[in-house]
């Protein structure tokens, strides 16, 4: 294995070097960046909107691509590892705008990497795509910058508020995060959120997410006898292990995890533990409530994947697709003038018509409006218990017609 | 009370798993004098066949999962073995006693292992079906059977290891060596044939807490990366190739955990860990039970 | 081919490159040499201490801290960027004779630990502190308008001259001192010479350079959080300069060359890309030990075997 490999490292490298001097763009070919973790911890969340991205640049291609401005683009997606830290998303930013000359970003996962991103395509109008959940990545301040999916912002209200109804008799609640930017980042707003409730958060603990054991944690919440353990930004897999450890310890109360992930690892890490936990930003991609578009990209994704889709994964899919309404509209490739045309396009998402909003909550229209969700594991599967959709699409699909 | 009882019980259950992991570590560094960085990758790819055999076993021979997952430990152990042995014969063999060397050589095997191993086993976590879910009251501290077990065996193991060091033939050669291998080999013993014995060993601890381990967490490549960093400072604290060293360190460090966790965060713990590490080297460089040269 | 005219050739290869950043500054071409810029820094320096025979994994610890000095001085005090530069330099060298006066007591396997549990407890703090952005890090470090556009040849010279600068220094009769060290410390104590001194200054001198690649770093990424400053870096640093060859400063900067050209044709493989980066050290490991520098003087060596062998006298 070992020697293979180097021999394949260093046949890649001789082909490598020598095709460098070939770089350059095919006429009427769009590229699509991608910066994603395609390894280590995260990976899972990369491969998953990778695919999602190719998937949707692929039917596009198929169904003649984008026109504007009187020619046909087809799409190309290209997507590069940024290892889920500042330093690599540094990199590929410097790669996809310098080397590869790409003007429009389709995905991003992770904060750090976004703001790494950012930092560089707003001195260069580049417009850019981003799942990052901390409200500093958007505003006025930075213009070309849109979120794909939900935040904290558009999906804790609901569920905290779901939440709240069925059980009025909790009062507490603790908070468990990685100690990383999306972690500091989410307990910042579940705090808040929670408290407008009227819920006293008891205990908030930021775990290493290279932690190897959560016993302590897990005594630690006991201890402080909460109703309700949000472990809101997940990992899946870790809050499954806390749970799962909270039961042997004893506690029994409601379980949620705020930004939800993946009902399905969850159910995987905790076993019978998981039953009853609440998630927000979860989605039974496979329910009837699906779109016929998301059971398709579901059951394919199962394959190629390994794990059902989420949310976090389709978002590429929504953001290729938003991106074709605004080209399209905008009849230009000017980032500016395309980014002007997503804040009013109503566009076909995996969810169905959609938009971009949220200038209420941001000063500026760039948050993806999809419906809500509010999901529960009930013997071992996801089931939606409401799906919301935000009264400003609403309004804005009215208006089209 | 209650709370006490389980303050211990985490600290045992976090320790049995570190003294597994970090005494295969510190048993190649005393016999080759090599920092090996693949030693969770060894670890991992035995959690990992483990999580993906157990149910492949079940499924096709109809068996109860205790067989198939003997079945599959066995399995995982003599694969993880032949890893080992070509780790060692390709490339440590080169490097023996030289620190920096096989330093860079065990990093370029961490990336490639776990290259392989996401290639292979995918990123996304695995578990493997608990045996049993029951769970064990003592003292008020509450644990789970199949942890208790698994706690069980980790000492079983470890006590069976430092025997087999203490009294056996085998064990005083690899004593030898570790103290002073010059000396050794003029007493007639094989360096390389000593070395690659206590390399294999410490590959086999590495599989055997990787075994243990698949059944009670989430099993996925990057688990080895993530024990390693404890090991470490388990193995300074210890004493760089003590063995009574590394097994009171592991202890030590799980009460540290426990408590750090339980009355600050794990943050702050860890922080306070690496800087007791550093007073200890600079002031107490053989660890807590080991001697100085 | 003999020293003078290999000298004149890197000369002429240095402003050449020089040059071309000068001219395109924005070209990725550029932006690659600003990267092995400054890992080659960062790499060469791990070698300047590997003079006096330690591995110094606290070497990313003290980049982080010229990185973040810096980093604070231009983005939130608005200080001019030399001054924010040598600041990280200094704050860097200043904290590096604190740790080198009580750490280098040990050597060896502990030296190298103490470095690792350094560089993690560095890493850890910057995620505590939230007056330097806590996890997300520092964001919009950027050098002043007018300079941008002469950056990236600004990074490249400093650079080169901070490369000049520790092979000066590794030729001059500190340099021996340090090999002396390294070689039998008893004689050089026994000549009256405090040997924790002259390791001190070794780190010292080495922690002052990476403080500058630090602060480089940090305005060429315009942005930087805990996680750039892992101990894992150190590993790579060691990797560049093991597969280098450790013989020569210049096997630092071909091993940071080579290794950042591979790591950006491997970009796009995933986790594939991890493991035919650690195949390739794996590789460099057991098949050249002394690494590229090694290689390439045994081919020219080789290639210069011929004419020098003619003018024998038979």
């Amino acid at each position: 294995m070992k020697w293979q490999n180097s021999a394949l490292a260093a046949v890649l490298l001789a082909v490598g070097l020598a095709a460098a001097p070939q770089i350059g763009i095919a006429a009427e070919t769009l590229k699509l960046g991608l910066s994603l973790p395609l390894s280590g911890n995260g990976s899972t969340w990369g491969l998953g909107m990778k695919w999602a991205a190719e998937a949707a640049a692929k039917q596009i291609n198929s169904g003649g691509g984008i026109k504007a401005d009187g020619k046909i683009y087809t799409l190309e997606v290209l997507a590069y590892d940024n290892k889920y830290n500042t330093a690599d998303g540094t990199k590929v930013a410097q790669t996809l705008f310098s080397r590869d000359n790409v003007d429009f970003v389709v995905g991003v996962m992770g904060t750090g990497p976004t703001q790494a991103l950012q930092a560089i395509a707003e001195r260069r109008d580049k417009l850019i795509f981003t799942t990052a959940w901390g409200r500093n990545v958007k505003g006025p301040e930075h213009p070309l910058t849109f979120t794909q999916a939900h935040t904290s912002s558009e999906s804790m209200p609901e569920l905290f508020g779901y939440i709240k109804k069925e059980h009025p008799n909790a009062k507490t609640v603790a908070l468990i995060n990685p100690n990383d930017a999306t972690g500091k980042a989410v307990e910042a707003d579940a705090r808040a959120f929670w408290s407008k409730i009227g819920m006293n958060v008891v205990m908030s603990d930021f775990f290493e997410r290279d932690t190897t054991a959560f016993q302590s944690v897990a005594t630690k919440i006991v201890q402080a006898k909460p109703d309700i353990v949000d472990a809101s930004s997940g990992p899946p897999d870790i809050a499954g292990q806390i749970f799962k450890e909270l039961r042997t310890q004893g506690w029994k109360g409601i379980q949620v995890i705020a930004a939800g992930g993946s009902a399905a690892t969850l159910t995987k890490t905790a076993g019978e533990a998981a039953d009853g936990t609440y998630m927000g930003l979860v989605v039974d991609f496979a329910s009837p409530a699906a779109t016929e578009t998301q059971r398709r990209l579901n059951g394919e994704a199962e394959k190629v994947l390994g794990e059902p889709l989420n949310p976090v994964h389709v978002s590429t899919w929504d953001a290729t697709m938003a991106l074709k309404a605004g080209i399209e509209k905008a009849n230009s490739l000017d980032p500016k003038k395309v980014a002007d045309a997503l804040r009013t396009v109503v566009f076909e998402s995996s969810y169905g018509p959609a938009a971009f909003g949220g200038a209420e909550t941001y000063g500026i229209a760039e948050q993806i409006l999809v419906p809500v969700t509010v999901a529960a594991v009930r013997n071992g599967k996801i089931v939606e218990l409401a799906r919301v959709k935000p009264k400003e699409l609403e309004e804005r699909l009215k208006v089209k017609q | 009370m209650a709370l006490y009882a389980q303050l211990f019980l985490n600290t045992v259950q976090i320790g049995s798993v570190y003294m597994l992991f970090s005494l295969g570590l510190t048993i190649i560094f005393g016999v080759m004098r090599v920092v090996n960085f693949a030693h969770g990758e060894l670890f991992a790819a035995a959690a990992l066949l483990v999580a993906a055999l157990v149910p492949a076993a079940t499924a096709h021979l109809g068996v109860p999962i205790v067989i198939s997952y003997a079945l599959s430990i066995v399995a995982a152990m003599v694969a993880v073995s032949l890893l080992g042995a070509v780790l060692y014969q390709f490339g440590f063999r080169l490097y023996l006693r030289d620190m920096t060397g096989s330093f860079i050589l065990s990093l370029g095997f961490l990336l490639l292992l776990q290259g392989v191993l996401v290639e292979i086993f995918t990123g996304v976590p695995r578990v493997v079906p608990p045996i049993s879910e029951e769970t064990m009251v003592f003292l008020g501290g509450r644990v789970t059977v199949q942890r208790l077990v698994t706690c069980a065996a980790a000492l079983v193991l470890a006590t069976s290891v430092i025997g087999l060091i203490k009294y056996t033939n085998l064990g005083m050669a690899l004593r030898a060596v570790s103290e002073d291998y010059e000396a050794a080999m003029l007493q007639g013993i094989k360096y390389g044939r000593i070395a690659f014995v206590g390399f294999l060993v410490g590959v086999n601890l590495a599989a055997a807490a990787g075994c243990l381990i698949a059944p009670l967490f989430t099993v996925t490549p990057f688990m080895g990366a993530d024990y390693l960093v404890r090991a470490f400072i388990i193995v300074i604290i210890g004493g760089l190739g003590s063995i009574s060293g590394t097994v009171l360190a592991s202890f030590v460090v799980a009460l540290l955990d426990t408590l750090g966790g339980f009355y600050f965060d794990p943050t702050t713990t860890t922080i306070a860990m690496f800087a007791l590490v550093m007073l200890l080297l600079v002031l107490r460089p053989q660890g807590l039970m080991g001697r100085s040269d | 081919m003999n020293a003078r005219t290999s000298s004149t050739a890197l000369v002429v290869l240095a402003a050449a490159i020089l040059g071309y950043a000068a001219y395109r500054p924005t070209s990725f071409a550029v932006t690659v040499v600003t990267w092995i810029t400054v890992r080659s820094i960062v790499a060469a320096s791990m070698r300047f201490v590997m003079l006096i025979g330690e591995i110094n994994v606290a070497s990313i610890g003290f980049v982080g801290m010229g990185a973040y000095a810096s980093g604070l001085a231009t983005a939130s005090w608005h200080w001019p960027i030399l001054a924010a530069l040598l600041l990280g330099a200094v704050v860097a060298a200043a904290s590096a004779a604190v740790f080198g006066f009580i750490t280098l007591r040990t050597r060896g396997a502990y030296f190298l630990l103490v470095g690792f549990s350094f560089t993690e407890v560095m890493r850890l703090l910057y995620t505590q502190v939230e007056a330097i952005g806590g996890n997300d890090g520092i964001v919009g470090i950027f050098p002043p308008t007018w300079l941008d556009r002469w950056f990236p040849a600004l990074l490249i010279g400093t650079g080169m001259t901070v490369l000049y600068v520790l092979y000066r220094i590794e030729r001059s009769m500190l340099g021996k001192l340090f090999l002396a060290v390294r070689g039998n410390e008893r004689i050089v104590e026994a000549a009256g010479i405090s040997v924790l001194g002259v390791k001190t200054l070794c780190l010292v001198i080495a922690s002052f350079m990476v403080g500058i690649a630090g602060g480089l770093h940090a305005h060429a990424a315009n942005v930087i959080s805990p996680g750039d400053f892992g101990f894992v870096v150190a590993a790579m640093v060691l990797a560049y300069v093991k597969i280098g060859g450790e013989g020569h400063i210049l096997g630092a900067v071909i091993g940071a060359t080579v290794l950042t050209i591979v790591e950006q044709y491997l970009r796009g493989f995933g986790a594939l890309e991890h493991a035919l980066f650690g195949a390739a050290i794996v590789a460099a490991m057991l098949f050249f030990a002394e690494g590229l520098w090694g290689l390439v003087h045994r081919i020219l060596d080789h290639v210069a075997i011929p004419p020098a062998a003619a003018r024998k006298p038979q």
